[in-house]
């Protein structure tokens, strides 16, 4: 008799369980107009449980997809796939503010936005948050093995030690014209987003003296294993990476140049086309709250947007308290952040082909 | 029999969209430029110009072509012992090996390439075997070795199955009056069995270039991008620079190039005296 109860108040709980959900399903579609979300970020960007906590709470569903590049994002959007909330980067969302691609949010519907961490606040591309809510933050750097290259060799020089021959063939090369470039510039003491075509020249130069003298590597994400394991001894990397690299192996440190670096950003945006849009405030509102934050940060190893979290994770005891890539640096002169280029990068990819070709 | 002709239609249909429109598309890129603000695009030379003027493209173009023609060679150079010795068996483990060799072929190529990197690497599961042994570790990955290694490695399946295929089709009784009118056995493959599997080694040639030629992300995971071939450059200018036209330009080149190899392996082939049938 007693199973018998046990049985039936089990039942009970289960129909009342899937009664709960269904009402919470009914609620989000008298609420936000839809129960579905559909999500597009970048790939391994996201807490472990971020999805299935907002699900839950908010009683929907969320479609995800991802991309591995602003520009597949770009023409996937162009083709008219509709989504309700991108993570592009911050000439990315440039373009498409300029492009008319993305809709004005409702920062009355985002409140959380106070939770904003200094370092993101007002960026040039959106300075107002008329379009764009950040959601990771970083900067690029050099990672190097601490036991074979002297720190104060790479202090000392900068980007300038990809190309000191005493590090020949240990080097990794981020492979992509932007990321190149930037580091050429920088080393040359010229603006990332400089257009004047001597100093494009003497960076083409400058990369194609390390492509010839320093047998790099061009690798993209692979950098990450490949650090970890110690394969080379030198990398330029995202800081977000750089992070996950420094905590699997301490034989590796980090180091922002002098010189200055790329300041860049991946924010939340709602297109225009989204089918969602209150849905898709909601989500970008939940991002920023303390519990996300802290999840999509301690998980993926990119500075979070959340200053609370941003604090924790970096002050005393946190996760992050010994790694120096994880902080990126805010309010150095010499970092810049990208701008929407299109004839510029246009030149740069097809310089950077030139760069790899050249033997 | 009438009857059945209309059914051809949805074939047509299927082509036309499928083969045909895609490449005038390429074409109608190739040939044109973005225009200005009164018309969409005009008519020009400049993409293929822009190519044949520019050294590091023709250099590229070259090294594609050496790439593939090495690959090429050991294909054969590898393929054509193993197609004979799996032909010569029995049926039973002709079935068998066949199989073994076509296995990996369902796995993506994707995810065989970055087996790979795993295994040549410099603390890789090949350096780790050497170490074993006392010897190495030996540099591998990022070089040319590690490049053609992998395309031999992809493609080499397509080129054992068709000289197999050439084989095994072969009238055994050849062998026999060969051996009859007192040909030994190296006298009876040079002019009998190598005459009558050359159809299979050229069509297997077709197959193992025509990939390895344009193929783009071999160099770029083994040779780590080092190794920029022509369909690297290719593919940059449809995802990167997003420059369609140029793009466009150098696969027809590509393309011509290709049908002109493919026309003199035809003319070989169909060349008595080349292939050896001799009257």
């Amino acid at each position: 008799m007693k199973k018998l109860f046990a049985l039936l108040l089990a039942g009970t709980m289960l129909l009342s369980g899937c009664g709960g959900g269904g009402e919470a399903a009914e609620n989000a579609v008298e609420k936000y107009g839809s129960d579905t979300l559909k999500l597009y970020n970048w790939g391994e960007y996201m807490g472990q449980d971020l999805i299935s906590n907002f699900e839950k709470q908010f009683g929907v569903k969320v479609i995800l997809e991802y991309f591995d590049s602003n520009e597949m994002m770009y023409t996937k959007l162009q083709a008219g796939d509709a989504y309700d909330v991108l993570v592009p980067s911050d000439y990315m969302i440039e373009r498409l503010i300029a492009d008319g691609m993305l809709q004005e949010l409702d920062i009355e519907k985002i409140p959380n936005i106070v939770n904003l961490a200094e370092g993101v606040r007002s960026l040039p591309y959106d300075p107002a948050n008329t379009y764009s809510v950040p959601y990771f933050w970083g900067s690029v750097g050099i990672v190097y093995n601490h036991n074979n290259v002297d720190p104060a060799v790479v202090e000392e020089q900068g980007y300038e030690i990809l190309r000191n021959t005493d590090y020949k063939g240990r080097i990794y090369v981020y492979d992509s014209e932007r990321d190149s470039f930037m580091m050429a510039f920088k080393a040359l003491g010229y603006s990332m987003n400089t257009e004047n075509e001597q100093e494009i020249q003497d960076a083409y130069n400058w990369l194609l003296d390390m492509n010839n003298t320093m047998e790099p590597v061009y690798v993209t994400d692979e950098v990450i294993d490949g650090m970890i394991t110690g394969t080379k001894d030198i990398a330029v990397v995202y800081s977000g990476d750089a992070t996950t690299i420094l905590q699997e192996n301490e034989d590796m440190s980090f180091w922002m140049p002098n010189e200055g670096t790329n300041l860049w950003s991946d924010a939340m945006v709602v297109p225009a086309n989204a089918e969602n849009p209150l849905l898709a405030h909601e989500f970008i509102n939940y991002v920023l709250t303390y519990e996300a934050s802290l999840d999509n940060s301690e998980f993926v190893g990119y500075a979070s947007s959340n200053q609370e979290v941003l604090d924790e994770l970096s002050g005393e005891g946190g996760l992050f308290a010994e790694n120096e890539a994880y902080l990126p640096r805010a309010g150095y002169a010499k970092d810049e952040v990208f701008r929407d280029n299109q004839v510029l990068k246009k030149t740069l990819a097809e310089l950077w082909i030139k760069v790899k070709a050249a033997k | 029999m009438r009857q059945f002709r209309n059914m051809i239609y949805p074939y047509a249909v299927w082509t036309a969209i499928m083969i045909v429109l895609p490449m005038l598309m390429i074409l109608l890129y190739a040939f044109t430029k973005a225009g200005n603000d009164v018309t969409t695009f005009r008519f020009t030379l400049e993409n293929f110009a822009r190519f044949f003027q520019d050294a590091v493209f023709l250099d590229v173009l070259k090294r594609s072509l050496v790439i593939a023609v090495v690959t090429t060679i050991v294909c054969v150079l590898f393929g054509y012992p193993i197609a004979y010795v799996i032909a010569s068996g029995p049926e039973k483990s002709r079935v068998f090996w066949i199989l073994m060799i076509t296995l990996p072929t369902w796995i993506n190529m994707l995810v065989r390439t970055y087996a790979w990197v795993g295994i040549l690497q410099d603390d890789g599961l090949l350096n780790r075997v050497f170490a074993l042994f006392g010897i190495g570790p030996f540099h591998m990955m990022y070089t040319t070795f590690a490049v053609v290694l992998g395309m031999v490695y992809n493609f080499i399946p397509f080129m054992i199955l068709q000289i197999h295929t050439s084989l095994s089709k072969m009238d055994k009784s050849y062998l026999e009056a060969a051996s009859d009118l007192g040909a030994n056995r190296v006298q009876s493959f040079l002019r009998v069995t190598l005459p009558l599997s050359l159809p299979g080694v050229l069509s297997g040639i077709t197959l193992v270039f025509l990939p390895a030629v344009s193929s783009f992300f071999i160099p770029k995971l083994l040779g780590g991008g080092q190794y920029v071939l022509i369909g690297n450059v290719i593919e940059t200018q449809f995802l990167t620079s997003g420059d369609w036209n140029f793009g466009s330009a150098i696969s027809l080149i590509m393309a011509v190039i290709i049908m002109v190899s493919m026309y003199l392996t035809r003319k070989v082939d169909t060349d008595p005296a080349a292939s050896g049938r001799r009257e």
